[in-house]
């Protein structure tokens, strides 16, 4: 899955052009997969995109069944089925899905098939591709660096 | 074509008609941004036109580059006849505005007229209103935002705050919370025209002509600007910004004069430590790796986005030499939210305050205020007095030049101040002779807009660079040497060019060189298709060039209008590396003769005949 480090992303929006172009021959974060949300009064850059859910709200709620899970790249849309009902938006808590606003196809990050470009372009590599098995272990890791880092500070 | 929208909104505020024209019959002679904007200007006002009559046009104008996956590509330009300098006036803004313009379709938007009572812009794609603003009569940028965010967060604003409001001509326009087009007195324009805001939300998108060449091309680019010495260090600059000027000896205190003001060393370690101390968060414009924004905020006194710049923190503490951080930060939100450049208002109260140390200015004039350097209070006192434009404010709201003239002679030896009266961009320049000429001779803005990172700059701090960059231009090492005057015409000749083409392309010019013009040609017929030469943009870069000077020339600009302040010809340096520098004004002249040859202008400073032909400007 795409971990996304919040601490270490500046804002700059390149995944999202990245994201559009790759998809889409064309920039426009409307079409990216992948949006940084800002709140500018307190300089928060949230990047935001599909969490590959273990029981995808999207796929319960797709009339069609459109929405299939893959082994290694969760959810995916199977475009041959796909209505445009617009179900899976709704029912996704995260906004993980989201309607291309030219085609009115439904889009969301397919993880490019395993290639995320957005990771690859990142300056500031806030965007890791990992398996999600080795995750709890990484993010533990980095806590103890956190944590000696306090133990020093507090240093009596 | 690719990368360009083709299309510009002319929005006339007088009769409320909106219209779209196509962008495409200015893109080969001006590019896009800076230059198609100052032909735009051109065509679009009448001679002599009263910078804040309803005659006067504001142009906000993106590149082709802007908002592509080009790096640093979020930038606007915005250009008018300045109020402060009665000349052609031109600002730069960062951040996500110039992007968000492009996705609903428009490269830029000109505002002609004015409007009866306040109102503001609102452009959703193809939907453009114009809404009455009433209720944002007064408002500061902060809550100017976000009331117009209310509906949709990711709307993109250009603002101006109660400053610009009161025609202060030391007010910019602001770009949502952060980003600034701060010189020159823009900010006025736009209030002069009863337009408080533009808000801005696209979703329609760009095309660009070879996606895939551009995704390896914008890979490449983002690695060199990651091999940029300056790169690693640059979110540590909001403090580290104090010494490394100091470390190339551009710093002075005061009202230019002292270089070595004793108690810098604290004032430093005061803003070290403050910033350290707040809460801090790296941020940047759309599409750029470098991070010289940050968040910052602390406890009690407010938070707000900032650049690591010359013209912010540093041109607070340097101009007003007040030690006491917590003060300086508050100026800075006080600055951000009233619209007020900090450039020119630092540079404008430290005149006041050395006049006030001098008795030129008596405790009746500033109000009862001791407004001496290193007075914090003082300082924010003065800053709201101007952007309301109350007693001393009233006096001082208008810069440098304006205000000596309304305070009398005395005053007006006192003033330092590059062509036309804007207030110079903070470094000393004596030393500097390319800096110098660029601030004579540029024709809009100070020397930040016209020769932004020229080799000398950085020659102390990091010799081995200046010099390469110095031999790779003009063959010659000693090109970098700040003190000597030969080369300087020349190598002010060739960043102008570099810089009118960052500001035309869309993108920042802080990379623009490190990155090398190569690339980004490469980047821009990657855009758009075409396949045009950096010897034909470097042609283009001349014309804008020569075309920013025949406004001015419409404008009643001579050769005695290229002048930097007389202060820097007859007061040495006293202190520092550079101690005894001054200005000789006989090699000046030599300069300014050698550079207008190079430009293919005449002894007075205009464009002759040939050059005209040469760029297709008769």
């Amino acid at each position: 899955m795409i971990v996304v480090d919040y601490d270490k992303c500046i804002g700059c929006r390149t995944c999202e052009t990245v994201c559009s172009l790759t998809h889409e021959g064309r920039i426009n974060p409307a079409e990216a997969r992948i949006n940084i949300v800002k709140y500018e009064e307190t300089g928060t850059n949230i990047p935001m995109l599909c969490q590959k859910c273990e029981e995808p709200a999207c796929v319960a709620a797709c009339p069609m069944k459109a929405i299939t899970i893959d082994a290694s790249l969760g959810a995916q849309i199977d475009y041959s089925r796909c209505i445009g009902c617009k179900m899976c938006i709704m029912a996704c808590p995260i906004g993980g899905v989201s309607l291309h606003p030219a085609s009115k196809r439904i889009i969301m990050c397919d993880l490019c098939q395993g290639d995320p470009q957005c990771v690859k372009s990142c300056p500031e590599q806030a965007l890791e591709y990992i398996d999600i098995s080795k995750l709890s272990l990484k993010k533990r890791r980095e806590g103890v660096k956190k944590l000696a880092r306090f133990l020093e500070e507090i240093k009596i | 074509m690719n990368g360009y929208t083709n299309k510009i909104l002319v929005i006339n505020l007088s009769n409320n008609n909106i219209q779209r024209i196509p962008t495409q019959r200015y893109i080969e002679q001006f590019i896009g941004g800076r230059g198609v904007a100052v032909k735009l200007l051109y065509e679009l006002t009448p001679k002599n036109v009263n910078a804040l009559s309803p005659e006067n046009v504001l142009v906000f104008m993106t590149g082709p580059l802007t908002g592509t996956l080009a790096p640093s590509s979020g930038r606007i330009d915005v250009v008018s006849k300045s109020p402060e300098t009665e000349l052609l006036g031109g600002a730069n803004a960062g951040g996500f505005f110039g992007p968000e313009l492009k996705y609903a379709g428009y490269d830029g938007i000109v505002i002609i007229g004015k409007a009866s009572s306040l109102i503001h812009v609102d452009i959703f794609n193809d939907e453009v209103e114009i809404k009455e603003a009433q209720h944002l009569s007064g408002k500061g940028v902060f809550d100017t935002v976000k009331a117009l965010r209310k509906d949709d967060k990711d709307t993109q604003i250009a603002c101006i705050g109660p400053a610009g409001e009161k025609l202060v001509n030391l007010s910019g326009i602001a770009f949502s919370m952060r980003n600034y087009a701060a010189r020159g007195g823009l900010g006025a324009v736009m209030g002069s025209k009863n337009l408080k805001a533009i808000a801005v939300r696209g979703t329609k998108g760009l095309d660009v002509a070879m996606p895939d060449q551009l995704r390896g091309i914008a890979e490449k680019m983002r690695e060199r600007i990651k091999k940029m010495p300056s790169y690693q260090e640059y979110p540590e600059w909001h403090y580290k910004l104090f010494r490394i000027l100091e470390s190339d000896s551009k710093s002075f205190f005061g009202n230019y004069e002292d270089t070595a003001w004793k108690e810098r060393f604290e004032a430093y370690e005061n803003a070290e430590q403050f910033i350290k101390s707040a809460e801090f968060k790296s941020e940047t414009c759309f599409g750029c790796p470098l991070r010289c924004w940050a968040y910052i905020k602390v406890k009690d006194v407010g938070g707000a986005g900032i650049a690591a710049c010359q013209g912010t923190l540093t041109s607070l503490v340097n101009f007003t030499k007040v030690k006491d951080f917590g003060k300086i930060w508050k100026a800075y939100l006080l600055c951000q939210d009233l619209g007020l450049d900090t450039s020119g208002t630092s540079a404008s109260i430290t005149f006041a305050m050395d006049l006030y140390s001098k008795g030129i200015l008596g405790n009746s004039d500033t109000d009862g205020l001791n407004l001496v350097h290193g007075n914090g209070d003082a300082l924010l006192s003065t800053i709201e007095k101007i952007a309301k434009r109350e007693g001393l404010g009233a006096v001082l709201a208008d810069g440098v030049k304006s205000a000596s003239e309304k305070i009398g002679k005395e005053a007006e030896k006192r003033t330092v101040q590059a062509k036309g009266g804007l207030e110079l961009w903070l470094m000393e320049v004596r030393p500097f002779k390319g800096a110098a000429l660029s601030c004579a001779v540029t024709d809009s803005g100070s020397h930040n807009r016209a020769t932004y990172g020229l080799c000398e700059f950085y020659y102390l701090s990091m010799r081995k660079e200046a010099e390469t960059a110095a031999r790779n231009l003009l063959g010659t090492e000693e090109a970098a040497i700040p003190t000597k005057y030969e080369y300087k015409p020349k190598l002010v000749a060739l960043y102008e060019n570099l810089h009118i083409l960052a500001d035309s392309f869309g993108v920042c010019s802080i990379p623009f060189m490190p990155v090398g013009l190569e690339l980004w040609t490469k980047a821009y017929n990657a855009c758009t298709g075409m396949e045009t030469t950096p010897m034909n943009l470097t042609t283009a870069a001349e014309r804008i060039r020569t075309f920013e000077r025949l406004f001015n020339i419409r404008e009643g600009l001579s050769r005695k209008d290229d002048m930097i302040a007389d202060r820097l010809f007859n007061e040495p340096l006293k202190d520092g590396a550079w101690k005894g520098e001054v200005l000789d004004k006989e090699k000046f002249v030599e300069m300014i003769d050698a550079y207008y040859s190079l430009r293919g202008w005449d002894h007075e400073g205009k464009p002759t005949q040939e050059t005209l032909k040469r760029l297709g400007l008769e």
